[in-house]
Parts: C-alpha cells; structure tokens; sequence
C-alpha cells in the first residue's frame, strides 16, 4: 500500500546506481474499476522530464525510499504534454465526485497498491489528515481507512468539456444514478466540470439531466456542449424546457440549431418560440399523444402503442377531428383506452366538456385553475379550436410555487 | 350580458367561442422574425438583455458591491488620515491606483468567469497543496483584521450616535450572524448598500469646501514623493484599502455566483470598470474634503471618528456626524457581513468541504465554524478597552498592502496560463498594467519596511 504524497518522495534508481527524481504517474485507461499506472515520469538533474514503461520497475524499496528499474533504457522525451492523465498533475487534489456519499470533495492524497508488478490506482483520500500528511511530510500510518473512498465510485473530471472529445477516458459509473442526483451533483461544481460530466453521459440521460438542471446553469453548461451533442440533446429535450434553452440562446446560434434539428422536433421548438415566456403558451408543451375522433378503440390502442413511447406527457389523450384545423374534441384518459371495449368510438368514450385554456392567458392564473381543478393537466386551444399543446402540473406549480421551492418541485412527467 | 369567460366544461369543448378573451399577445412584446427552413417565422420567446442604460446598470453587482466594501472603516479611516495629515499631496496615488485597481478586478473577474472557480481554487489546482495554504494564511490574517475593523467601524459609528458600543457591537454581530444564516441576506445587503449611499455626501462636502482646485489638480497628477515615514506608511494604506485580497476573492468568486460564462464574458469587464472608478472617486472626494476642513484647520491628526466626520460638515453642518455615523454603519455592516461569507466560501471550497448557508452545522462544520468564527473575532477584539481604533484600520490596511503583492503574483501567473483561460489569456497590455501595479506596491512596501528598519537601528532619526 503507498499513498502518492510518498511515492513523489521516492527516487528512481537503475541497476547501476544512477539515481533521478520522479516527477510524476501516468494512469492508462480510466474506464476500469482501478485504473493502471502505464508510466512514470522523471527528471534527472534539470534536464527535460522523460517517461519510462512501468514494466521497467523491478520493485520499489519502501524502507530506502527508491524504485528500482532495470535500466533507463527505452525512455523517452515528453512528446504530447497534455496526454494521458498524469496522477500528481491531474488528479492530486483535483475535484472528485464521490458517488457513494453523492457529493463533491477533493483528491487529498491517492491509494495506490501493487498486484502482480503492475501498480493500480485503488482510492482517494478525502480526509484533512491527508492535507496535513502533505503539508508536513509525513508517513501514512493510520489503521482506520473509513476516509478512503474506493476509486470504483469515484469519476474525476478534468474541467475541461472538450476532454470528451479528445478520447479522454472516464469511468462513467455516474451514468447508473437518476437524472435527478446527478443534476444535483453538477449544482455543486464549476459549470466547466458540469458541462464535463453532461457531455460524457448518453445523450439520452444528458436530455433528462438538463431538463432538471436550474435556468441559469442549463444555459451556461449548454452553451460549451459541442454542436453534435448540442442538436441532439436539444432533440431528445422536452420540447418546452428545450424551446426554454434556446429562446436564450445568442438570436443568430439558436437560428443555426433551429435550421439543423431534425424536422419535427425542431418544428415543435419553433411552434413554441411563437409565444411570450409570460403566457400559457410559454409553459405549455406541444409533445402530446392526440388520436383521430372517429377511430374504434380497438384500432386506437395499437396505433397509439408508438406514439405513447416518446411524449413525457402520456397520461391524458386528446380526441381531434380527423379533418384540418384538428380541432379539440374531448379527452380520454389513458385508463379508459385500456379498459374501453374495443368496438366503441373515441368520441364515446372521451369527455367532451373541458376546461382549455388560450395561448395568451396569464401563465399564474393557468397554474392556480390547473391546481384548483385537481387534474393533471388542461389543453391549450388555438384561434379556430385546434389543440396546441397542454399545460401540465409540472408547469403549474412551478409557476404557483414560491421561487425557491421550484427547483425542487417533483417532475412528475418527465 | 358582459362574459369574461366562455362556459368552459358547460358545453362540449368545440363549441365554446373561446377567444373572447386572450387571443393576442400582451402589449409590449416584441417579436423577431427569423428565417427556419426557408420560412420567416415570428417568434416572440427569445429572451432579449435590455438595452442602453439598464444593460450596464444591471451588468454592475459584485463590482460595485466589492468597492462599497472597500470604502469601509478602514477605507474612510485611511482616505482620511491621508487628507488630513498631508492635505491634496496623496492623491495622485489614488490617481494611478484606479487605473491598478480597474485592471485587478478585471483580471480576478476574468478568471471567474473562464473556469467557474475561485481563487483559493485554482491556487490549489495549479500551484498545489502547499501554496493554497500560504494563500489561505494571508487571506486569513487580512481578512480577519478587516472583520475587527468593521466592528470597530460599527462600534465608532454607535457612539456618534451616543449608544454605547458594548451595546451596538455585540447586537450586531448576531445580527449579522442571523441574519446571513437564517435569513434572507440578500434583501439586508440591499438596505446596507443603501446606507453606503450617504457617502455620496462627501462629492458635495468636497465641493463645498471650496478647495483650491489648483492644488487638487497638482497633488493628482504630480506625484510628489516624501521620505517621510508617515507618508509612505499612508501610501501603502491607501494602496492596500483600495486594493485589498479580499476583494479580489469577492469579486471572483461573484462572477461566479451570478453565472457569468466564458462565452458571455465582454460586458461584464464594464462591472469591475465601474466598481473601480465610483469607488475611487469617493475615496478621491473623501481626501479632498478632509484635506479642504481638518488639515487647512491645521487639524493634521485625526483621533476619533467625530474627528473624521467634521469633513462632511461644509455638506452637511450640523448633521454632519449623523450622515457619517449612518454611512460608517452601512459600510461596516455590508463589509462585516460580506467578508466572513467570501471567506468561508473560499477556504471550504479550496478544501473541497460541503459549504453554503443553505446547510448547517451539521453538514457543514468547517463552513459555519470559520463565518461564525469570524465574526466572534471581529466583534470581541473590536470590543478590548483601550485598543487606538483609527491606528489599528490604519495599520490593517498597510498590513494588506504588504500581503497584497503576494496576491498578485498568484493573478497574474493563473491568468496568464493559456491552458486554463484559453483566448480570455492576458493581453500583453494588461500585463504591463498588472505587473506594474505589483513593481508599484511591492517598491512602495519595500520603502516602508526600509525606512522602518532604518528607524529602528537608528539610521533614520524618527
């Protein structure tokens, strides 16, 4: 077992006595439970640092302080200086996410242990212990090893959202918790970090992250996503919290997204633009299940078994004319298309007595008549009857809630 | 029959004539026409900044807030030291030192926004473990000198109003303690900006003065350098309470807070700009108008802080000690509240412990230890009988001009590093005004602590 505050204490020798000073340890891939070190780096007098193959190390003398190699044969010159991860550059007191304590802390110190000649990183040291070990040089002597966090549960960012792209690897155990942990997470680290950590999950679980992420951070992690990930993730969005994003978006880059998304999801960004931020149709959504007036249930079940797998909002089905403008008929609940006979007609199984709302309403009365109303959403009727989208509770209570509570209210059709 | 509502859920939804009411956007708004697909569409969603004025009114906050805290006790304690003991003779000092104090904010604002990471932060990622805590020593000790200051400042502000500071102080402290904590801060930090407002007193107590502008204009642009050991320990106080650690700390760390991206750094610059001019002009103003009262009064010393109010009389008359009293509490307070905040902050973020008044005690120990601390600090020192108030702000000022230098160094290193700001990296302009403003500090630093040893091996005679 060696912490790396000693390790970087430690001299390398080679069989003929020749003595340099580590400088420093190259990790390998980063996407297994404990990383390899692949290389270490050192410098001998004040010449250039240069890297040898850990293979080289033939033990390492604890007591002496040394690392012996067979010979310094087979280094070489520093070529790329910003590649791989270097364990004293990089990850020394570098922020961490802790994902068993679900938290941000700082890498103190590194547990490294040998197995089988190779040296594999194992776990942070996160106590203040490890700060004053540094400070003063010390051993680590401590029986008590509940301060080390297993590196299996630890991703360590760089800060730098490009790190991604350039084939940086990560562990990506964080892809395992709700959307909901790990936006709270980024909430406590740099936006450069989160931006990070958003662009190495599947664009999928980044959509649903965003979603939940608070305004001011949404944008700013957002606008250093990469233009691939950025059209995606807009893609995958809600189409309202994705019409939210880019409605701050620079005028010229959100016309370059909207030109380049693909052409439903992007016409129902668009259709939502239309309206205020300060009205029902700047919270509503458009991504709604809707099905044809005259269809027999029977029919309409398997029709809609597509459609149900993509709007967060399923619970409600609107009935529409089969003929333009589409105009709102009634409602069905997704309970009653399941337990209908199969041989009636929508329109009579479907409520045709609602409440809708209009599109320029003020979004604060929408709220307090969607909770006062106890259902979970009301439908946004245009000019001439046709749907538009519906306002879900989601959106009301956000509106409703005093503002400190919204970021915390329940997503409950996301 | 007036309806405001159609019957809704009285009849079948496609027979109400819903758009009675609503069917068009509310007044005011304005829509842009964009073209998507090769269609021109009207959208009217996007968010647009405000412009003219208001833009740049509301682009200014930490700045501002950062140089109101820095016209605090110690700020008006120096600033009026200086009038009064050498009248116009120091104020091409402040002259330079907006210019210096502009580019510092800048910079620590500049860095905020391109890494979203604190000062203490990046000493510790860039220059490791060793030297974040030599960085957190020296905000420490500045920063905990300033705290007793601001107490100070609140106790002399109580007696002029003729309350008793044991009394006043400790009443404040948990004032300030609750209210951060448990309260809602950022409406109190409102009403103690405001109160800082009474400084604006000054300007008009300048004017009114009549001070022989010749003379003004000759102390701001003709640097008269005088041996003087008063002098020079004046000069690097007023240096070290215009430029203080802290507010380089604060400054980046809100640039932060408020979400400033790299992208969207431009107009921001205007904030520290701004921040830095208004506040030197208050302090320019409050040299003047003690250097037009006290020191042609031939009052050269100021003992108390009635002493330091007569300045405001031309503006004020009577009212004069009452104006100030209000002013000294109002910037006190802020700062005394501002300042163990940022530091906890700071020093919880660089160890990498849960921080944020949204916690507690329990959750986060090192966090509320080190605020509450700070406090307790402040308001028992500011509260030992017999302590020289106006030498001891005088004195906590020269302290950070001489810790300042060392600030510096770790500024201007990070923002020169490409890796880390990218195209936000130092032009070679603000480099010379950067390192010019550290060779400034650091010479006159050196001059005092000089002069100081000579005096006391008796080379120069005190």
């Amino acid at each position: 077992m060696l912490m790396l505050s000693e390790l970087m204490r430690f001299r390398v020798i080679d069989a003929n006595g020749d003595t340099t000073k580590l400088t420093d340890l190259a990790l390998g891939k980063l996407d297994t439970d404990y990383p390899l070190v692949t290389h270490m780096l050192y410098r001998q007098n004040q010449e250039v640092e240069r890297v040898l193959p850990w293979s080289a190390v033939k033990g390492i003398d604890k007591a002496k302080r040394l690392i012996g190699v067979e010979s310094y044969r087979g280094a070489k010159e520093l070529d790329t200086p910003g590649q791989p991860v270097r364990l004293h550059r990089d990850v020394l007191d570098a922020l961490i996410l802790d994902l068993q304590n679900r938290r941000t802390t700082r890498a103190n110190d590194l547990w490294l242990e040998q197995k089988k000649g190779q040296l594999h990183l194992m776990a942070a040291d996160t106590s203040a212990r490890a700060m004053f070990r540094r400070l003063f040089r010390r051993g680590y002597h401590e029986k008590d090893r509940s301060h080390l966090y297993d590196w299996k549960y630890i991703e360590f960012l760089r800060g730098d959202p490009e790190a991604v792209e350039t084939g940086a690897r990560y562990h990506r155990r964080i892809t395992r918790l709700p959307p909901g942990e790990i936006a709270h997470l980024t909430a406590t680290i740099p936006y450069l970090h989160a931006a990070e950590l958003l662009s190495l999950l599947p664009e999928q679980l980044a959509a649903d992250t965003l979603e939940v992420m608070s305004p001011e951070r949404q944008l700013q992690v957002f606008e250093e996503f990469d233009e691939a990930f950025a059209l995606k993730v807009l893609e995958l969005m809600a189409p309202d919290l994705a019409a939210d994003i880019v409605g701050h978006l620079d005028i010229e880059l959100a016309q370059y997204y909207l030109n380049r998304l693909p052409k439903a999801s992007g016409q129902r960004i668009v259709d939502l633009l239309k309206y205020p931020a300060n009205t029902v149709g700047g919270i509503m959504t458009n991504d709604v299940v809707t099905v044809p007036l005259h269809l027999k249930i029977g029919k309409a079940r398997p029709a809609l078994r597509e459609k149900l797998k993509e709007p967060d909002f399923v619970y409600f089905i609107y009935a529409v004319e089969e003929q333009p403008p589409h105009r709102l008929r009634g409602v069905l609940s997704l309970r009653q298309l399941l337990t209908a006979e199969d041989d009636q007609t929508v329109e009579e199984m479907m409520n045709p007595y609602l409440l809708a709302l209009s599109p320029f309403d003020s979004p604060t009365e929408a709220g307090y008549r969607l909770l006062n109303s106890q259902l979970a959403a009301l439908p946004v009727v245009g000019k001439e009857g046709e749907l538009l989208g519906t306002v879900s509770i989601d959106a009301a209570v956000s509106q409703v809630a005093p503002r400190g509570w919204r970021a915390q209210a329940p997503k409950v059709f996301s | 029959m007036t309806q405001t509502r159609p019957p809704e859920g009285l009849e079948p939804v496609h027979e109400l004539d819903l758009f009675q009411v609503h069917n068009r956007p509310p007044a005011g708004q304005v829509s842009l026409r964009l073209n998507i697909r090769g269609r021109s569409v009207s959208l009217r969603r996007f968010h647009r900044p405000p412009r003219g004025l208001l833009r740049w009114l509301l682009i200014l906050g930490p700045g501002l807030i950062a140089s109101s805290a820095g016209n605090d006790a110690g700020g008006i304690a120096t600033y009026s030291s200086a009038g009064a003991r050498f009248g116009y003779d120091l104020i091409w000092v402040m002259v330079i030192i907006t210019i210096s104090l502009a580019v510092v904010q800048e910079m620590c604002s500049r860095l905020g926004a391109a890494t979203g990471r604190g000062l203490l932060d990046l000493i510790r990622e860039r220059f490791g473990l060793g030297w974040s805590f030599f960085a957190m020593g020296i905000l420490f000790i500045a920063n905990s000198g300033i705290v007793v200051s601001e107490f100070l400042g609140i106790g002399a502000a109580a007696e002029l109003f003729g309350i008793s500071k044991w009394l006043v102080v400790p009443v404040a402290a948990i004032l300030l303690w609750y209210v951060v904590i448990f309260g809602s801060y950022a409406w109190v930090e409102r009403i103690f900006l405001v109160m800082t407002l009474v400084f604006f007193a000054y300007p008009v107590a300048a004017i009114l003065a009549r001070p022989d502008w010749g003379e003004v204009a000759k102390g701001a642009f003709l640097p008269t350098l005088d041996l003087d050991q008063e002098y020079i320990f004046l000069l690097v106080g007023l240096l070290g309470t215009t430029i203080t650690p802290f507010m380089q700390l604060f400054q980046q760390s809100s640039t932060v807070e408020r979400g400033v991206a790299r992208r969207h750094y431009g107009p921001e610059k205007v904030d520290a700009y701004a921040g830095a001019v208004f506040s030197n002009l208050i302090s320019i103003t409050m040299i003047i108008a003690t250097a037009a009262t006290l020191h042609r009064a031939g009052q050269t010393r100021i003992e108390s802080a009635a002493d330091a109010a007569r300045a405001l009389e031309p503006a004020a008359g009577q009212a004069a000690s009452t104006l100030f009293a209000v002013g000294l509490l109002g910037a006190s307070l802020l700062a005394g509240a501002v300042l163990p905040l940022a530091t906890a902050y700071a020093v919880s973020e660089m160890l990498g412990t849960p921080k944020g008044v949204s916690l507690d005690f329990r959750r986060a120990p090192l966090f509320f230890g080190l605020f509450t601390g700070l406090i307790f600090f402040g308001a028992v020192l500011a509260l030992i009988p017999g302590l020289p108030v106006l030498e001891w702000l005088v004195a906590v000022q020269v302290l950070n001009g001489v810790l300042l230098p060392i600030m510096l160094i770790f500024i201007l290193r990070l923002i020169n590093d490409g890796q880390l700001m990218g195209r936000l990296k130092n032009t070679r302009l603000y480099n010379v005004l950067g390192w010019g403003t550290f060779i400034l500090i650091t010479t006159a630093v050196v001059i005092m602590l000089g002069s100081q040893v000579l005096t006391m091996l008796g080379i120069i005679p005190q």
